[in-house]
This record gives C-alpha cells, sequence and structure tokens, in this order.
C-alpha cells in the first residue's frame, strides 16, 4: 500500500481557489453576526469546514475528472450540507434586521414559495446530472465553477422554507412534510436511474485523463468507472434522504410542539387544502 | 375551498328502507360499522381457509418424504395461503377494525364517503371470490405469493392459476386503495371540533401512516402486475429474459409494494398495541410523540429498503450495502417504540386481563420477530438464512406473533363496544395459553429447521438427522393454534348470547369511542364530549386529573379541507406511482442501444408534438371553465368545458392515428421491449384521458341541466384535480419516450 | 460430514466469517430480548399489585433520547460489520482482494435447471451434474459463476458460505472453498416449481491429488469395457432407439443434448434424480420405470418401459464409469 502514501499528497490542493470564498464569508459573518453565539458559531464553522473540504480534499480532487462518486459527495456537500448549516449559522434577529428592507423581504417570500425551493433543489441534481452538461461541466472550468455557484444558490434556496432563520418564512408542517418527501422521491429516481443505467451519465468519467497517475490504483481498489458510478447513484441516493428524513422528524417535532401561538397564515390560501394532509 | 369549520358530510338520507330483509339490509348498508363488521367476517372466513391450508401444508411435513399431498397440490397451497392471509385476512382485517372505529374515535358521524366505502369492500369480496374460484378450475396459482418471474411467465406456468392471482389482486387492490383513500379523508376531514390531528388516538394516528403506504405502494403492484399480465395475455417480454426483459425488474417492482405492505400491515397492530398497554396500564402512552414521529419515519424508510429481500440476487456490494444501512436504520424508530411501549406499562397499575396478555405476548414476540429481521439487515447473515425456515420464522413471528397478536387484543379490547357483552375472561386466558404454545411451537423450531438448512416452500423433505422431530412439533403446534381459534370463536358466540353487559365504557378507557353507546347508534355520538387533549373521555371522567391540566398539547385551528379535493388528490399521488413506475420499465428497457422498433424510425414526433398541444391547452381552457363556474357564468362555463372535451377528444385522436400507423407497419405490443413499454404506457395514458373525457362529459351534461353550479365547484375542481394531472404525465411521457430524454 | 445445523458449522473461511458474525448479532439480539423481556415483566409483576392510580406520566423528551443512544451504536456497529464483510465476501470478477482481476478467470460455472443442477469446469473441460468436486485448501478459492437454464434457483451449501440466486439472463459470482475434505450438502433455495424440494447437490472436498485425478478421469469419455454384456449392449442400442439422445449426452457418441444431465459418467454419480434417491442399480430400475413417481413434475416422462428394456437399460447406464 505505499503507492497510496506517495499518492496522498497529490490528493489535496491547498492551492485551492475556495479560500477566497471562506474568506469572504468569514468576512461577512463577522460583520453581519458578531453577536451570533456559540451554537451558531459552530454550525457556522462547520459549514465554512465542509466548504474548504469539498475542493481542497481528495473529494475536490478526485471530482475534478477522475471519480463521478466524488463528484457526487461534492455535489451533496455544496447542495445539501453547507447551504443547510449556513442558514442554521444565522440569528433570528440579525437575520431579522436583514428581512426588513421591502426588496428583502420580497426575496424571503419569493423564497418561501415551497415550488420555487423544491424545483431549485431537484432542478439543478437532474440539470447537471443530463449526460451533456455534466460532461460539459467537468470539463470547461468556468461552466464548473457556475455549476458549483449553482448548487450552493439553489441549496438554500432548498432549505429557506425549512430551516429558514425567520419563522414566517416556514412552510406548514405538513406541506413541509410533503416537499421534504417528494424531494426525496426524487433523489431516489435520480439516484436510482444512475446507478442502474447502463449509459455513462458523465462520460468524462469514464475515460478520465490521468493527471496525477492514479488512474491504476483505483482501479485496483475495484473503482471501475462502471462501480464508480453506482455508487454515485447510490451515494445520491441514500444520504440526502437520509438527510430528508432527519429534517421531516424535526419539522414534526416543531409541529407537536405548536402550542397557542399560531403560526403566521402565510401559506393560506390555495395551500391550504394540503396543510393537513398527509402530516 | 372549505376552511375553518368542521365539516360532515351530506350523509342524512342513508338510512336504509325499513321493510328490506336482514341480508338485504347488511349487503346493501352503507353504515361504516356494519361494512367494518363485514370486513372483519371475510377476514375470519378467509383466515379459516388460509388456516386450513396451512394446516394440511403442516401435515404434509409432519413427516420426511410424506406423500400426503402432492407436490402441485402443495405449491399451491403455499401460493394461496400467502397470498390469501395478506390479502384478504391481514388487509380486510385492519380496514375492518379501521372502518368501524376510526369514525368513532374522532368523533364523526360515519367515514367520509359511504358508498366508496361499500364499494370498497365488495370490489375485496369479489377479488378474493375471483381468486378462490382458481380452485375450482383444477389450477389454483402456484408460482409463490410473490410470484417471481419467470416462473410465473406463461412459459413455465401455462395454465391460468397465475392469470387469476393476477386479475383478483388487481381488483382487491381497487378495493384496498379506495378503502385507504376513504380512511384517510375520514381522519383529515371529519375530526371532531378540537382534535386537532396532533392529538388523534394512536391507532387513528397509525392508520392514517396505513392509508399513505397503501395509496403509494399499492400501485407499485399494480403495475408489476400490468407488465405481467400483458406477458402472459399478449405476448410482450417485460419478464423474459430470453428476449431482452429482466427477470430481476419484477422482484424490485414487487418488493417496492411488498416491503411497504409489511408496515401495512404491522403499524395498525402498533396502533391498537398503543391503545391498549395505556388503558390497562391506567397511564397515557409514554412520549405520544415519539411513538407518532416514529411511524412516520417508519412510513419513509419504508419506501426505500426494498431490496433487502432481495439480497442473494446479486445485485452487487454497493447496493447490498446500502439497502441494509435503509434496512437496519428501521430498527431505531421500532426500537423507540418498544421502549415507548415498556415505560408506559412501568409503573403503571396494571389490569393484567386477556386484552393485556395478547399485547404483552404480542411485545415479546414482536421482539423476537424484529431482532431476527436486524440479522436478515446485516447482509452475510441473510446470504445464509434468506429463503429458508429461518426467515419463514421470522415474518410469522412478526406477522402472527405481532399483527395476530395484537388482533386478538383488539378484539377483547374492542368487542363490548360493538356488541354490547363482553368476552368471557377464563375462556380468553384459555385461548391465549393455546395460542402461545402453538404458536411458539410451530415457528420457534422453524428457527432451527432454517439454520439446519431447510429451504422454504419445499413440498417434502429426505429424513435429515432432526429434521422430523422439528417438522414433528411445529405440526403439533398448528394443532394447539387450531383448538385455541375454536375456543376463541366459542367463546365469541357465548359471549354474543349470554356474556355480561358491557355498559358504555366497562375499562375506564380515554378515546371518544367509549364516549358513547356499546354498540353504538347508527349516528355514533349523541353529544361528543369537550376535546382538549389526548384522552378525552378520560378528562370527562377524571376531571381532577384532566389531562390539559397539565400537558399541553397542540390546539385545534379547525382547518378541514375540502374532501372531494382531498380524495382527488390523494387518487392521482397514487395514480403518479403507478406511472413512474411504468416509466421508469421505459428508460430501463430503451437505453440500452436498441435493434428494430425504436423512437426514431417509427414515431412521428412533430405529429405527436403538435397533438400534445391540443392536450396541453385542454389544461387551460379546464381553468378557465373552472373560473367561469364559480363566477356563476353559466354558458361561458358550458362554452369552455365543451372545448376542453373537444381539445381531449383531438389529442385521442391522435393517438389513434399514431396507434393505426404503428399497427399497419406491424408494430404490436409483442414486437420488442420498445414497443412493449411503449404501448404500455401511452396505452395507460389513453386509457386515463379517455376516463378524464367521460368525467368532463358528465360534467358537461351536469353542466347544461343546471345541476353543477358555482357552490358546487369543489367537485368540478376535483375533477380538474385529475385532468390536469393526465396532462402532466403526458408531458412526462413525451418528454421521456418522444423526445428521449434521459437517453 | 454432514452436518446437523450446517449454518453453525462452518467449513470454510468465509462461511466461518459469517458464522460469527451471525454469533455476534445472536448475542446481542439475546441481550436485548432479555433486557426488554426483563423490564416487561418486572413491570407486570409489579403493577399487578398495585392499587392506586398511578402518576400520569407523559413521557420525557429526555430520557427518549438517551434511549436512542443505545440502538443507534448498535446499528452503527452492525453496519460497518456486515459492510466489512460484504466487501470481504465479494467474488466479482475485477473486484478481489487477492488479485484475481482477470474477468475469464472461472474455475467453476454451474447452471439451474428444473430440477437439477450442470456442472461445468471450463478449464478442463469436465461437464458432470449435481455433484461438484474441489480441492480442500484454506487458500484456494474457486470462482464459480452462477447462472440459470430457466427460472430463478438458488445456489446454496450451508458449510461453505452464502447463496446465491441463478438467474436467467444475468451471471452471478461467488466463491467456493472448504477447509476440509468432506462432503457438503447444497440446496436449491428460491422456490422454482414442482420439484424445488429435489434440487439437491453435493460439493466434495477431495485432496489437490484426488482432484487432480478425478479431472483426469472425467475428462476422458467413459470407461467403458470395449466389450459389453450382451445386456448391456442391447440396452445400448435401446439408448439410441428410444428418444434418450434428445435430452442426454454421453461423450463420444451420438447422444449431445444438452437439455437433461450429462450421462457420460453416471454409473459414478452417488445420487439419481438430484438427491431423490441413491444411485444402486435397483434405484435406478426404479427411476427409470416411472420418474413422475419418484420425482412427481420433473421433466423425464413416464417411458412405460418394459421390463425387459429396463434391464436393459439399467445395465448399459451402470457401465458409464
Amino acid at each position: 500500500m505505499s503507492s497510496y502514501f506517495d499518492l496522498t499528497s497529490g490528493l489535496w490542493k491547498w492551492s485551492s481557489p475556495v479560500w477566497l470564498l471562506v474568506l469572504s464569508l468569514v468576512g461577512l459573518y463577522i460583520i453581519f453576526h458578531h453577536r451570533a453565539l456559540g451554537k451558531r458559531i459552530v454550525f457556522f464553522a462547520f459549514a465554512m469546514f465542509a466548504l474548504a473540504l469539498a475542493y481542497v480534499s481528495p473529494i475536490g480532487v478526485l471530482s475534478d475528472g477522475y471519480l463521478f462518486s466524488a463528484h457526487v459527495i461534492q455535489h451533496l456537500i455544496l447542495l445539501l450540507i453547507v447551504p443547510l448549516f449556513l442558514l442554521l449559522s444565522l440569528s433570528e434577529s440579525e437575520t431579522e434586521a436583514l428581512f426588513r428592507h421591502p426588496f428583502m423581504n420580497r426575496l424571503g417570500s419569493v423564497m418561501a414559495v415551497p415550488f420555487v425551493g423544491w424545483l431549485s433543489g431537484l432542478g439543478v441534481m437532474w440539470f447537471w446530472h443530463v449526460p451533456s452538461f455534466c460532461n460539459a461541466s467537468t470539463e470547461n472550468y468556468a461552466l464548473g465553477v457556475f455549476r458549483d455557484a449553482t448548487f450552493l444558490l439553489a441549496g438554500l434556496a432548498f432549505w429557506w422554507p425549512i430551516f429558514s432563520p425567520l419563522k414566517r418564512f416556514h412552510l406548514s408542517s405538513s406541506l413541509a412534510v410533503i416537499y421534504l418527501f417528494s424531494a426525496c422521491l426524487g433523489c431516489t429516481l435520480l439516484g436510482i436511474y444512475i446507478t442502474f443505467t447502463v449509459i455513462s451519465v458523465c462520460p468524462a468519467f469514464a475515460n478520465p485523463v490521468d493527471r496525477l497517475g492514479i488512474m491504476h490504483f483505483l482501479y485496483d481498489q475495484g473503482m471501475t468507472p462502471a462501480t464508480d458510478q453506482r455508487l454515485g447513484g447510490l451515494l445520491m441516493w441514500v444520504p440526502p434522504c437520509s438527510l430528508y428524513v432527519c429534517a421531516i422528524m424535526v419539522v414534526l417535532k416543531r409541529w407537536y410542539a405548536e402550542m397557542d401561538q399560531l403560526t403566521s397564515p402565510q401559506t393560506a390560501g390555495t395551500t391550504s387544502s394540503l396543510r393537513e394532509a398527509q402530516s | 375551498m372549505t376552511t375553518g369549520s368542521v365539516e360532515q358530510s351530506e350523509l342524512t338520507s342513508l338510512e336504509p328502507p325499513v321493510t328490506s330483509t336482514l341480508l338485504l339490509d347488511w349487503v346493501s348498508t352503507l353504515d361504516h360499522k356494519r361494512i367494518g363488521i363485514m370486513y372483519i367476517l371475510t377476514a375470519v372466513f378467509y383466515l379459516a381457509i388460509g388456516g386450513f391450508e396451512a394446516l394440511l401444508m403442516r401435515i404434509q411435513l409432519a413427516f420426511p418424504n410424506n406423500t400426503f399431498l402432492s407436490p402441485e397440490m402443495f405449491n399451491q397451497l403455499f401460493t394461496m395461503h400467502g397470498t390469501t392471509m395478506v390479502f384478504l385476512v391481514g388487509m380486510p382485517v385492519l380496514t375492518g377494525f379501521a372502518n368501524y372505529f376510526v369514525p368513532l374515535m374522532v368523533g364523526a358521524r360515519d367515514v367520509a364517503f359511504p358508498r366508496l366505502n361499500a364499494f370498497g369492500f365488495w370490489m375485496l369480496f369479489f377479488g378474493g371470490l375471483l381468486l378462490h374460484f382458481s380452485f375450482l378450475t383444477g389450477s389454483a396459482p402456484n408460482a409463490g405469493w410473490f410470484s417471481y418471474v419467470p416462473l410465473s411467465s406463461k412459459a413455465y406456468s401455462s395454465l391460468q392459476g397465475v392469470d387469476y392471482w393476477i386479475i383478483g389482486l388487481l381488483i382487491m387492490g381497487i378495493g384496498t386503495v379506495s378503502g385507504a383513500i376513504n380512511i384517510l379523508a375520514t381522519i383529515i376531514c371529519l375530526r371532531a371540533p378540537g382534535m386537532s390531528l396532533q392529538r388523534v388516538p394512536l391507532f387513528v394516528w397509525m392508520m392514517l401512516m396505513q392509508a399513505i403506504l397503501i395509496i403509494l405502494a399499492l400501485p407499485a403492484l399494480n403495475s408489476a402486475l400490468a407488465m405481467l399480465l400483458i406477458d402472459r395475455w399478449l405476448g410482450s417480454a417485460f419478464f423474459d429474459p430470453t428476449r431482452g426483459g429482466s427477470a430481476v425488474l419484477w422482484q424490485h417492482y414487487f418488493w417496492i409494494f411488498g416491503h411497504p405492505e409489511v408496515y401495512i400491515l404491522i403499524l395498525p397492530g402498533f396502533g391498537m398495541i398503543s391503545e391498549v398497554i395505556p388503558v390497562f396500564s391506567r397511564k397515557p402512552i409514554y412520549g405520544y410523540t415519539f411513538v407518532a414521529a416514529s411511524s412516520v419515519a417508519i412510513v419513509l424508510l419504508g419506501y426505500g429498503v426494498w431490496a433487502h429481500h432481495m439480497f442473494a440476487v446479486g445485485l452487487g456490494m454497493y447496493a447490498d450495502i446500502f439497502f441494509a444501512v435503509g434496512s437496519l436504520l428501521i430498527a431505531i424508530p421500532t426500537g423507540i417504540k418498544v421502549f415507548n411501549w415498556t415505560a408506559t406499562l412501568w409503573g403503571g397499575e396494571i389490569n393484567f386481563n386477556t386484552a393485556l396478555h395478547f399485547a404483552v405476548a404480542f411485545l415479546l414476540q414482536f421482539v423476537i420477530g424484529g431482532l431476527t429481521g436486524i440479522m436478515f439487515a446485516a447482509v452475510p447473515i441473510d446470504w445464509q438464512l434468506t429463503d429458508t425456515y429461518f426467515v419463514v420464522a421470522h415474518f410469522h413471528y412478526v406477522l402472527i406473533g405481532g399483527l395476530v397478536f395484537a388482533l386478538f387484543s383488539a378484539t377483547y379490547y374492542w368487542f363490548p363496544k360493538m356488541s354490547g357483552r363482553m368476552l368471557n375472561e377464563r375462556l380468553g386466558i384459555l385461548q391465549f395459553w393455546l395460542w402461545v404454545l402453538g404458536f411458539n411451537m410451530t415457528f420457534m423450531v422453524q428457527h432451527f429447521l432454517g439454520m439446519m438448512g431447510m429451504p422454504r416452500r419445499v413440498y417434502t423433505y429426505a429424513d435429515n438427522p432432526g429434521w422430523a422431530l422439528l417438522n414433528g412439533i411445529a405440526s403439533l403446534g398448528a394443532v394447539f393454534m387450531a383448538v385455541g381459534t375454536l375456543v376463541f370463536l366459542w367463546n365469541i358466540g357465548a359471549s354474543l348470547l349470554r356474556g355480561k353487559i358491557a355498559g358504555d365504557n366497562p375499562w375506564d378507557a380515554f378515546t371518544l369511542e367509549w364516549a358513547t353507546t356499546s354498540p353504538p347508534p347508527p349516528e355514533n355520538f349523541t353529544v361528543i364530549p369537550e376535546i382538549k387533549s389526548r384522552r378525552p373521555v378520560w378528562d370527562m371522567n377524571h376531571p381532577e386529573n384532566a389531562d390539559w391540566k397539565t400537558e399541553k398539547t397542540p390546539a385545534d385551528r379547525g382547518i378541514r379541507p375540502n374532501l372531494a379535493k382531498l380524495a382527488a388528490w390523494a387518487f392521482i399521488a397514487s395514480e403518479a406511482v403507478f406511472f413512474l413506475l411504468l416509466l421508469i420499465a421505459y428508460v430501463i428497457f430503451n437505453t440500452r442501444s436498441g435493434e428494430g422498433a425504436v423512437t426514431s424510425s417509427v414515431l412521428d414526433v412533430t405529429r405527436t408534438g403538435i397533438f400534445s398541444l391540443f392536450l396541453i391547452s385542454s389544461s387551460v381552457t379546464f381553468w378557465i371553465a373552472e373560473r367561469f363556474l364559480r363566477a356563476g357564468k353559466q354558458s361561458a362555463f358550458v362554452f369552455s368545458l365543451g372545448l376542453t372535451i373537444l381539445l381531449g377528444i383531438t389529442f385521442l385522436a391522435g393517438q389513434v392515428w399514431e396507434y393505426a400507423g404503428l399497427l399497419t407497419n406491424d408494430i404490436t405490443i409483442n414486437t420488442n421491449l420498445f414497443s412493449a413499454t411503449f404501448f404500455t404506457v401511452t396505452g395507460f395514458h389513453g386509457i386515463h384521458v379517455t376516463a378524464g373525457v367521460i368525467a368532463l362529459f358528465v360534467m358537461l351534461m351536469m353542466g347544461i341541466k343546471g345541476n353543477l353550479t358555482a357552490d358546487k365547484s369543489h367537485v368540478f375542481g376535483a375533477v380538474g384535480v385529475y385532468w390536469h394531472f393526465v396532462d402532466v404525465v403526458w408531458l412526462a411521457v413525451f418528454g421521456i419516450i418522444y423526445l428521449g430524454l434521459l437517453q | 460430514m454432514n452436518s446437523v445445523i450446517p449454518v453453525l458449522d462452518p467449513a470454510s473461511p468465509q462461511a466461518e466469517a459469517i458464522n460469527s458474525l451471525f454469533l455476534q448479532v445472536l448475542l446481542i439480539s439475546a441481550i436485548i430480548f432479555a433486557i426488554v423481556a426483563g423490564l416487561i415483566l418486572v413491570a407486570i409483576s409489579r403493577g399487578r399489585r398495585k392499587q392506586t392510580l398511578p402518576k400520569q406520566d407523559f413521557g420525557s423528551e429526555k430520557s427518549e433520547i438517551y434511549w436512542l443512544i443505545g440502538p443507534v451504536v448498535i446499528v452503527i456497529w452492525l453496519v460497518a460489520i456486515s459492510a466489512n464483510l460484504v466487501i470481504t465476501l465479494n467474488a466479482m470478477p475485477g473486484a478481489d482482494p487477492d488479485g484475481k482481476t482477470d474477468v475469464s478467470d472461472i474455475d467453476l460455472i454451474v447452471t439451474g435447471h428444473q430440477w437439477w443442477w450442470e456442472v461445468k469446469y471450463p478449464k478442463s473441460g469436465v461437464i458432470t451434474a449435481n455433484e461438484i468436486y474441489i480441492p480442500a485448501d484454506k487458500k484456494k478459492k474457486f470462482r464459480v459463476q452462477i447462472s440459470s437454464a430457466d427460472v430463478i434457483h438458488c445456489f446454496w451449501v450451508p458449510q461453505l458460505g452464502r447463496k446465491i440466486d441463478a438467474i436467467p439472463g444475468r451471471d452471478n459470482y461467488i466463491w467456493l472453498q472448504a477447509s476440509e475434505p468432506g462432503s457438503y450438502q447444497g440446496r436449491c433455495s428460491e422456490y422454482c416449481g414442482a420439484q424445488h424440494a429435489w434440487m439437491n447437490f453435493k460439493v466434495y472436498a477431495v485432496t489437490d491429488t484426488e482432484f487432480d485425478q478425478w479431472v483426469a478421469s472425467e475428462q476422458l469419455a467413459n470407461k467403458q469395457p470395449k466389450l459389453l454384456s450382451p445386456l448391456a449392449n442391447s440396452g445400448k442400442q435401446f439408448f439410441f432407439q428410444a428418444t434418450c439422445p434428445q435430452c442426454h449426452t454421453i461423450y463420444g457418441t451420438p447422444a449431445e443434448a444438452t437439455i437433461g444431465p450429462d450421462l457420460t459418467h453416471f454409473a459414478r454419480r452417488k445420487e439419481i434424480g438430484a438427491g431423490v434417491i441413491e444411485n444402486t442399480p435397483e434405484n435406478l430400475a426404479l427411476w427409470l420405470k416411472d420418474p413422475q413417481a419418484l420425482k412427481p413434475g420433473c421433466k423425464m416422462p413416464d417411458f412405460k418401459l418394459s421390463d425387459e428394456h429396463l434391464k436393459q437399460l439399467v445395465a448399459y447406464l451402470e457401465t458409464l464409469k
């Protein structure tokens, strides 16, 4: 296994430009949230750690043209983990101050429309796995950056109706359950498709350019392109769904604690027929 | 949309005519309690049949190399035993209890749709008859209750047994789904004022979960059955490996239904236990929210673990590991429940009567079944023990040790309410011990038989050391259970005639059904007590210890969605799963490079695209029609609805054109996998459009006669939900089949 | 050396690994069951004596969370150990820790038929049925390709480790290995039609030299004496006049069909009809007289042979050593 240790140095990419993003986010957080409390700071630190990890660690290096499964992990970190913890790291009062501005309030309300979050969350997942787009974004650097940016933004939009720091933007519980469950169904379908289809979803990974000279090592480990894609499909499927199930449990906990203060009726109207359905 | 008011449906004219005979009274009844009892009686009838089948099998297996039954007969018996017990005993008896008690427990006058309720029952009843009619044709289904292909395909099961199985299950499936929609709508829409969804009794909550499971899981079975039927009758090759079909796809589809089915059967059992244990411990359930929320987790996880039935298939190590993770995760919410039940008993004032005897036996036996379940989730253990008697023991511990014991417990608990008389306790305890002894004799030894290498579903075995003894014990245990059942039936009969009078609430129980007379009057309640907590009847009888004083629960906000629309949404959710699976089949079979007929060579994409526009615009005209109806502009409404129908028919004409072209080119459903999937998907869609057009036509006629007015717009809205759904499905079909996305 | 409880009596490294996992889970299960049962019984015996209204306890979130820790830890542990074993036992070509990466490196092809097993050694060309010979060796693993000619079957030798389905249109792979010489009972474990019960086979693990001898002797055409006895000779003639060659192969003769089991070395096999009866001349006569009586529904019809023909056929088949 000595070859593995020779390789490790190449598998880390400390010079990744992601540090710029991390630094600017930290700066923003300090400016706007300098009074944040312990738990939130931990969440924020975790979000930043995950963000850096997605690019600096072997996940980032291998997802750059080597392993489809690593690409899926990176994609899940950007779409689900980082935005989720970013939202959790925001305090209610500071965010409220920000969203008091009419434009921001409008933006918050638009993002609270379930269709918007659902479609952007699931949309980027599906869109970037149409073979031609997946391939193009892996081969073209600028497009790759654009793709990753859409992941982060779509992730924020996706989690906003559930974990927004401001309660008025939350979906009603039953709708939130349906929202998360159908999202789980969406990534299950994508996962099944990627796992069981015989075509190569992202041909760039099927015949990679071996920049680091690790191809043989990967193949010896059993990570042939077909296996790699199957593993990627399963990663697309099980971890997000587990996360969604956990989120549903959080929503239910909130629902059972909904004592006298009734949540703001911002989802009344057309959605109320579904409000209690299937909750 | 009706919000803010509790809506009791228009049920006033449902009393049967006075002159009718008793039998006609029952056959034509729409009363949820009577339909519930008919469900239960049907289940008992089939239980007798399924049990008799089991006894015959146990006689055959009591001795090595026995020739009591021919292999052919044995194979028919275990197939019918499994199918009967799952579809004609387990599901109906639960639907029966739900029918009887859900409206009572939520304080409703009846179920949401009494006519649909009767329809569901009779579908089930006749589906069951049809299935069993196959015995008279000389060839009952014999491919096992999960009818794995290719064994169940025409090439290996040429007799019509499997056809009876498919048709019977499809018909019963219609009944089951309609029953589930009914229960769902009852719970969501007909709760008494004050009963927020966070306050429903756990049995009601579990039935809600079960309804959701049925609505979303059964269509998976239906899609698989439809494909198998098309294979068998029209010669397509979905499941024929020699012509490119897949033998594994059936297993996936069957278990996507089949695993949730396990929870369909056991969740109501959990619900019953969660009612019985608190009442006889004289305490509330410990951790209501955890019991309720963990069921949600089970429902959700339950959809993602089907392939743990397929570890021996060789799906590859990644799939195996991931499904193992999912399956093991389910152990956590299940463990929470066991903890809560134990904690409820802990420190309680225990009334250790027959009902609680059965409940405690349930707990212990279910834990055994659950723990062996964990063994099967650990993949390598499954590789040794699956498809042996160990797995037979495992699922019987869950389904008999769990579900059947819960049912007995519930029967002893609720019989006084249903009949007005108590069951005999001494006979009850006698039955209990006969069952505990018999059950554990039969199924405990089967764990060992599995480890000794005895595969399931063998009609006989060689005289290996120990096998005869253990099989003998198992067969003897079956006799105990049979005798116990006779004691039970005797107890029911005798108690109906001269049992102790029960009174309204013999157990000092907690939930609403105990606030009315035993048996309840046709209208269920004269007065519904005030509901301020999860135990309204307890609060009523123990005002000094009332729950709402100490334990706050979310108050009722009075939101009751419209019945018709809710039912329509539930129905299309079910339909969506059906189409989804057919489309997945299309994608799976058409991603390989095709030979012969494929989209690009035989379909006219542009022409169908134009016809698709007609269908899509019909959604727009429908939407306009709905607005006109609500605005009271009757003639504009009729015009735009008529236009909708015309557009729909134009689309259908386009489909007929497409089909005619294919058929004249000799491309039929059995040409290749492309044609099979194409005709199946578009054919089912066409049927749905046709049904939609007919529904719209009915609406049009009502509109012309002036019967459909603004105040009934929600009915029209419900049809609209369906119509828009059909259009959305077409968009998916067009994208995937015609435009070849995902390929 | 057929064990009474074969699952608990492993005879190969992989079966041992599975067995120790099984025992571990069994132990955990027993402890969980004992705790739950103990708590319930104590609660009941205490509660039965109680005469006062108990405290109305609605539960506590905290204790539920504490209670969760145990199951979560156990689940994580179980996932880890079973996933580890799944990876170790993987026999797919191209994913072998020992470096056996060549896809064509298959030692044995076993094909399920309704209701018998066809056994092929692709490297030596040996073909037989319902009997598998392997060298008993702790280090040497056979990669076995499992497939099916008709419906789904399942290949299972409890003492030697995992089972795997034989699925038409799909090839599966497992390792077959035995630590000690002996005979190991195998069975079909997936319901496959009328005679699923009699679809047994045996794995004979022998020493390396015995194995080589066996292969050598199986490779040859059968060691039929040049001069058959008159009875056997007329049996041979009858065999080829009747419909026998339409289903069976006897190497070196015009009989080359592969619908039924290969009969080239039939007389050396130990059982008839995939385990229905022992292979003795008397039993063979019983079988030929009416296979449907011994194995109802099997694919070999009742030919209603006369006693004369029966004797001749038995005599001939007994020469196929």
